[in-house]
């Protein structure tokens, strides 16, 4: 356990005067780099974004956009499989979600809920690259890496909170299949890895990444750079330094700073009663929605907490859907309802936007989309001869569900509708992931133009800057 | 996306800001432009001559098509008005002439070129004015009668494609190429040479350079006490000579430039292929350049890798199919030249058009390939081209006879730029800052063209082995110039730039962490890429865990296995040798007796059982745990077990880890277990997690009963894959081709540094090693480990210091918290 040396305020003068310094190392570090920024300014509506990532496709039909419940028979058809759990009411008026979603229900009042987003079309479902196109805004392979979206936002506005890292990631290993994929996209790309996420795979653990090493207490830390400090200063550069060596040594002193932090403890999550630790506690993606909470309480800029994508789990289910997804609805609902309540209740749902979304959705029988059916990669029999069988277990691209709240997202709000029969596409409003990068960045005041010139070429946040965010999804009727 | 009249809307817009960015970005490259033709306007001025005529109208051309083509060209034609062909200009637009030839005072243009932003009628009305003596260009053109010239308008320098053998004027007091033409240099600019570096400097330099390893202290003294004064010209002989530390350092460069790696995206739907065994075979053994070159472009099976690109499943952009990749790669990696642009569109950053691109791709393709406008298809089929006609054309139909003629194109030795690449990314290597800035963009200024061209010359008469230029390099006089404090990036990236020795380099992530590997403790055991080919049937196993019919990770908890093999007569046995580890435990038994354990995967032992055997059914009985590492998360474990028995005979068998083996995950209480007559129906096949050669762990080099002589000894950075230590101390993920690496780390490198889990462990095992070592002796501890570390002995002063903390504390903490200030420090970290 650490000990936290300093009183909050000493300890960000020292770390403004740390930071400062490196911040001019930043730019250097980053000069080949051009931002073209107009002067005219977005008024940001929020500070801070939690995503809250569905990894591996969620059906919208079985989720937030149900539609006739068909109840598991024996030897059913498969193509008379509709939806497999029962409707429940929300918050709003004549919206329903699927069962088993009852407390997320009992917030949507608090956001809007998207009906028609529509995945791009990649042919050949690869999960991974869904996610990259997701996160990125670009369709891989591209010849620069694209930064992740929390990058953007962790290079345009840097930390809130100078100490904590403006961009984290909670949850998901690179150890599972199609680990490399994911590593591709979990990235700053060109924008330099100062801006790259800061890892925490388990929330249980996650104060290990920000602290001195493993086994190391705080005198020892602070004694141990003092040596450092002193051989340095008697070092044979010691008056004067190259500028790459004086870049080093200020970075070296910002993570001395920053890993003795005092606001290290948002990543403690011991240090929550353990009353809010157990209603939050459905698995590791209960207790990232429990970290999201306290990092945003502390400054956060972007945080991703995700169920975590491996291949054939989580919501990548390529049989027992229905069963599965009540195991995964058990993981979410109230922990993600916990999470809009307990920031409402302290304030910072006002300025804190929250998206769950999925790479694309399923279903039962269609795979791709209608029109542009691509070659299936699961075995769906034409009856259902058991419950195994009884599930979307095909990837499906024309229809998914998204929902926000917070950060000056209008309030009961809902956009889009897929249809009622198979398939389930979306037949009003469709949305496109340019859309929903552009409303995140503009809630945050960030210009749709934004770019930095990369090898001779500009490359914007969206691609070649043509994303318009989403008509009438802000609170003041933007 | 949607309709074409958007696409080149869009063409435009990105043409403006890009360059408008492009220029503002290369300011001092302007500046140079602006000498260049202020001499040609005063030329003209003097006497106006066709020839000076025609090369200002061209230069006219050329502001257009910065600043004024993205409204008014035939593409777009805004108030009717196109600047890129004689007729449009003479005809003006819908408000009237634009020129009146021979009357620039009368000249719609000038008049509006010259308005103050914010006057409507001001050109242009986005974008970046024309300068004064752009304006002032136009107008002079427009005074000597306005010609239209008929050559090519090249917005761009375009370095000329043959080198050209520089002379010198009078003898020089230099043998080597490097000094002669540096001198020259020198003497133009003024520059005095300084003093070169010290002994201790030079060998950790060279060793760094050459083999990525720190010299070791006998070798340190050894170089020091040698007298002979050619020994730094011995010193680079010896490293070179050093085939494989010298293949396996170089080998991450060559991977940065060819992206080459051993995981990365595409592999999963064998969308990419690995060129790593051709490519260290190729630096083991200082293969031509050329011969590299051809391979790559004329692939045989081991070095396809490079054209074939990376193919995701699902379809991809245009300017992504790989045909399209291969024609980026090879321009960027071999040639110096920056497609990426020029693959959706006309480029801005260079004279190459999206018909050249396309024709280059060609030459990949099977089948011409049909040009996209920004992913639109234009509906036109491109022929296969080389960007170079005057080298040769592509005749040939076949794709295989077409590679081959752009091979030979390729590494003819008229194509100078490919010499003066690889030259240039040498002298990078070495120097820390290329002789053209622009590593990719060999069209900039080089700072001095006879010694790169000297030296291009000199590599390609040399049979272009690399070795030898890097040994031209190496045993030069200027490598032994003392790094220059540069006074930042701007400076050293400027045009203008002066050259007055060495930039200071920051170690590389694979320097860091093997000189970390050699001198304090070894980071991994496993590689990703074994070249000397070490292979064992035996397989990572582990219970078979299952969620919902799909194999995940293992939990953390104990499990068992067993397996059981017959042997005739034991008696008749010469040798039984065992070998055995797990990640993250084991105990072993056969037959009941316990016979390896270990808790540590990377140390494991050759164990002789002969004794343990017997006649009739043996029974190998093995407990194994894996331990949470964070949390209780599910987590990669696995148990690998090598059995080879000779007999007197020489008949030899072999009982390895596979999925033979039964395991259990319930927790036994005695020993029954153990015994072959014990009940293990309920048990299943054990689960291969991995194989040897691909597992978390890496293929343990020294896991074998035989000799390893030809084996690694420690697991080199440069063969292992991307861990999360490495990626931080800045190893690029090659999913591009990456051809500098960063001289300034970021936080993200020196949190990794301050409190990666992995560096600290290895530090503290190290320094128990050491504490066991040195415990009465803090001074020679201190010693050596300046010695090792930056070849040095401390300083009085550091002694000083270190005296006083020791005299506090003498712990393996206390020896610890110096080896991590030594690493941590700039010294360390740089060259």
């Amino acid at each position: 356990m650490i000990e936290y040396p300093y009183t909050r305020r000493e300890f960000l003068e020292m770390i403004k005067k740390a930071s400062l310094a490196s911040l001019s190392v930043g730019l250097t570090g980053s000069s080949f780099l051009t931002s073209c920024k107009p002067n005219n300014k977005l008024v940001p509506t929020a500070d801070a974004v939690i995503l809250l990532w569905m990894a591996g496709g969620m059906a919208h039909t079985e989720t937030f956009d149900p539609k006739r419940y068909t109840p598991f028979v024996k030897g059913m058809d498969s193509k008379s499989v509709i939806s497999t759990f029962e409707s429940i009411p929300t918050k709003l008026d004549g919206i329903h979600f699927s069962k088993g979603l009852e407390e997320i229900a009992d917030v949507m009042d608090l956001g809007t809920l998207i009906r028609s987003y529509r995945a791009a079309d990649l042919g050949f479902i690869l999960h991974t690259r869904h996610q990259y196109h997701w996160h990125t805004c670009y369709q891989p392979p591209q010849s620069f890496q694209p930064p992740h979206i929390g990058a953007w936002i962790a290079k345009e506005l840097g930390g809130k909170n100078e100490v904590i890292p403006p961009f984290i990631d909670i949850g998901q290993r690179f150890t599972v299949g199609e680990g490399e994929e994911l590593k591709a996209f979990h990235s700053a790309g060109f924008l330099g890895s100062e801006y790259a996420p800061f890892y925490i795979p388990d929330p249980q653990t996650g104060l290990d990444s920000i602290s001195p090493p493993q086994g190391m207490d705080l005198a020892r830390f602070e004694k141990r750079h003092k040596l450092y400090q002193d051989l340095l200063q008697s070092g044979p550069l010691h008056d004067r330094h190259p500028y790459q060596q004086d870049s080093y040594i200020k970075s070296m002193e910002r993570s001395y700073a920053l890993l003795k932090s005092p606001e290290a403890k948002a990543f403690d999550l011991n240090l929550e009663p353990k009353e809010t630790y157990d209603k939050y506690n459905t698995g590791r993606f209960g207790l990232g929605c429990l970290m999201a909470r306290r990092l945003v309480e502390h400054g956060a800029r972007f945080i991703s907490v995700t169920t975590e994508y491996e291949p054939f789990l989580g919501w990548d289910t390529h049989e027992n859907g229905h069963e599965r997804l009540v195991k995964m609805k058990e993981l979410i609902d109230r922990p993600v309802s916990l999470l809009i309540k307990e920031l409402k209740e302290k304030g910072l749902l006002d300025r804190t936007l929250i998206i769950l979304a999925s790479e694309f959705s399923r279903d039962m029988l269609m795979e791709g989309r209608p029109n542009q059916k691509v070659k299936d990669q699961v075995d769906v029999p034409d009856k259902v001869a058991e419950l195994k069988n009884y599930g979307m277990h095909r990837h499906f691209t024309d229809g998914g569900s998204i929902l926000l709240w917070g950060g000056g997202i209008k309030k009961g709000n809902v956009i889009g509708q897929t249809a009622d029969e198979r398939p389930f596409s979306t037949v009003k409003e469709p949305i496109v992931i340019d859309q929903l990068h552009q409303s995140v960045y503009h809630a945050l005041g960030i210009l749709p133009e934004t770019n930095y010139v990369v090898e001779g070429r500009p490359f914007y946040t969206t691609p070649d800057g043509h994303g318009k965010k989403i008509q009438g999804i802000f609170e003041n009727g933007m | 996306m949607r309709i074409s009249k958007n696409k080149n809307l869009l063409f435009i817009v990105i043409l403006i800001a890009g360059i408008s960015l492009y220029f503002f970005n290369q300011h001092a490259v302007l500046q140079e432009d602006d000498e260049e033709l202020n001499l040609l306007l005063l030329k003209i001025e003097h006497s106006p001559t066709p020839i000076l005529l025609d090369s200002l109208n061209l230069k006219v051309r050329a502001i257009w098509t910065q600043k004024c083509y993205s409204c008014h060209s035939s593409e777009k034609m805004k108030a009717d008005l196109a600047l890129d062909t004689y007729d449009g200009v003479l005809t003006g637009g819908k408000d009237g002439p634009v020129i009146n030839v021979n009357k620039s005072g009368r000249s719609e243009m000038i008049r509006r070129l010259k308005l103050h932003r914010g006057n409507k009628d001001a050109m242009p009305p986005k974008g970046e004015s024309l300068t004064p003596l752009e304006i002032k260009a136009i107008a002079t053109w427009i005074d000597h009668g306005a010609v239209w010239a008929k050559g090519k308008v090249n917005v761009f320098n375009e370095s000329p494609l043959a080198l050209q053998k520089p002379k010198l004027s009078e003898p020089s007091e230099y043998d080597n190429p490097v000094d002669i033409w540096v001198d020259q240099y020198f003497r133009k600019n003024h520059i005095t040479w300084s003093p070169i570096i010290s002994d201790e400097k030079f060998i950790r330099k060279v060793y760094l350079d050459v083999i990525g390893l720190a010299p070791g202290i006998d070798e340190l003294h050894e170089f020091i006490n040698d007298k002979s004064p050619d020994k730094r010209i011995k010193l680079v002989d010896q490293l070179l000579d050093r085939n494989q530390d010298y293949a396996t350092h170089w080998l991450s460069f060559w991977n940065d430039l060819l992206r080459n790696d051993y995981a990365g995206t595409g592999f999963i739907t064998e969308g990419r292929k690995q060129i790593s065994t051709w490519l260290y075979q190729s630096l083991l053994h200082d293969t031509a350049y050329t011969r590299m070159v051809r391979s790559l472009i004329h692939p045989y099976s081991e070095s396809e890798g490079f054209i074939n690109g990376i193919q995701w499943r699902g379809e991809v952009n245009a300017s992504q199919r790989t045909e399209m990749q291969a024609a980026q790669n090879v321009s960027q990696s071999l040639l110096g030249i920056n497609m990426k642009c020029a693959s959706c569109h006309n480029s801005f950053v260079n004279n190459l058009s999206l018909e050249q691109s396309y024709g280059f791709a060609s030459v990949f393709a099977k089948q011409p390939l049909e040009m996209h406008r920004c992913d639109i298809p234009t509906g036109k089929k491109i022929k296969p081209a080389f960007l170079y006609p005057s080298l040769g054309s592509i005749t040939k139909d076949s794709l295989q006879d077409r590679l081959e003629e752009l091979a030979q194109f390729m590494t003819s030795p008229d194509n100078g730029r490919l010499y003066r690449t690889l030259v240039n990314r040498m002298w990078h290597q070495l120097f820390g800052r290329g002789i053209i800035s622009t590593l990719d963009n060999m069209d900039g200024k080089a700072w001095s063209q006879e010694l790169l061209d000297a030296l291009a010359c000199d590599f390609r008469d040399h049979q272009t082995s690399i070795k030898t230029l890097l040994k031209l390099l190496l045993q030069s006089k200027t490598y032994q110039l003392p790094s220059v404090d540069y006074q930042s990036p701007e400076e050293m990236n400027r045009s203008s730039f002066i050259f007055n020795g060495p930039a200071y380099k920051k170690l590389h992530a694979e320097q860091v962490i093997d000189v970390i590997g050699q001198c304090i403790q070894p980071l991994y055991e496993g590689v990703s890429f074994d070249p000397s080919f070490h292979r064992l049937p035996s397989q990572w196993i582990w219970y078979h865990e299952i969620s919902f019919d799909r194999t995940v990770l293992p939990k953390p908890g104990k499990v068992y296995f067993r397996k059981t093999f017959d042997l005739s007569s034991p008696d008749k046995i010469k040798s039984a040798k065992l070998i055995a580890t797990a990640e993250h435990s084991h105990r072993t038994f056969l037959n009941g007796k316990e016979i390896a354990s270990g808790n540590d995967y990377r140390y494991f032992e050759i164990k002789n059982i002969k004794e343990f055997l017997v006649t009739g059914r043996n029974m190998i009985a093995v407990e194994a745990i894996n331990d949470a590492e964070q949390g209780d998360m599910a987590n990669p474990a696995g148990f690998l077990f090598y059995l080879q028995i000779v007999k007197d005979n020489k008949d030899t068998s072999v009982i390895y880890s596979d999925e033979t083996w039964l395991s259990s995950n319930t927790e036994e209480h005695n020993e029954s277990w153990q015994k072959i007559n014990f009940n293990d129906l309920s048990w299943k096949h054990a689960h291969r997690y991995y194989n040897f050669t691909n597992s978390p762990w890496g293929l343990l080099t020294r896991f074998g009963i035989d000799s390893i002589d030809n084996r690694f000894q420690i697991a080199r950075a440069a063969l292992v894959q991307a861990d999360p230590l490495s990626l931080a101390l800045g190893r690029p993920t090659r999913e591009n081709v990456t051809t500098k690496r960063s001289e300034e780390p970021g936080l993200l490198q020196t949190i990794a540094l301050t409190n990666n889990t992995l560096l600290h462990k290895r530090i503290r095992e190290g320094a128990t090693k050491l504490f066991e070592s040195f415990k009465s002796d803090k001074t020679l501890c201190i010693e050596q480990l300046y010695l090792k570390l930056l070849c040095r002995y401390p300083s009085e002063k550091e002694i000083q210091i270190l005296t006083s903390y020791f005299a506090a504390s003498y712990q393996t903490e206390d020896i610890e918290d110096l080896i991590w200030s030594i690493i941590a420090s700039p010294e360390f970290q740089y060259l």
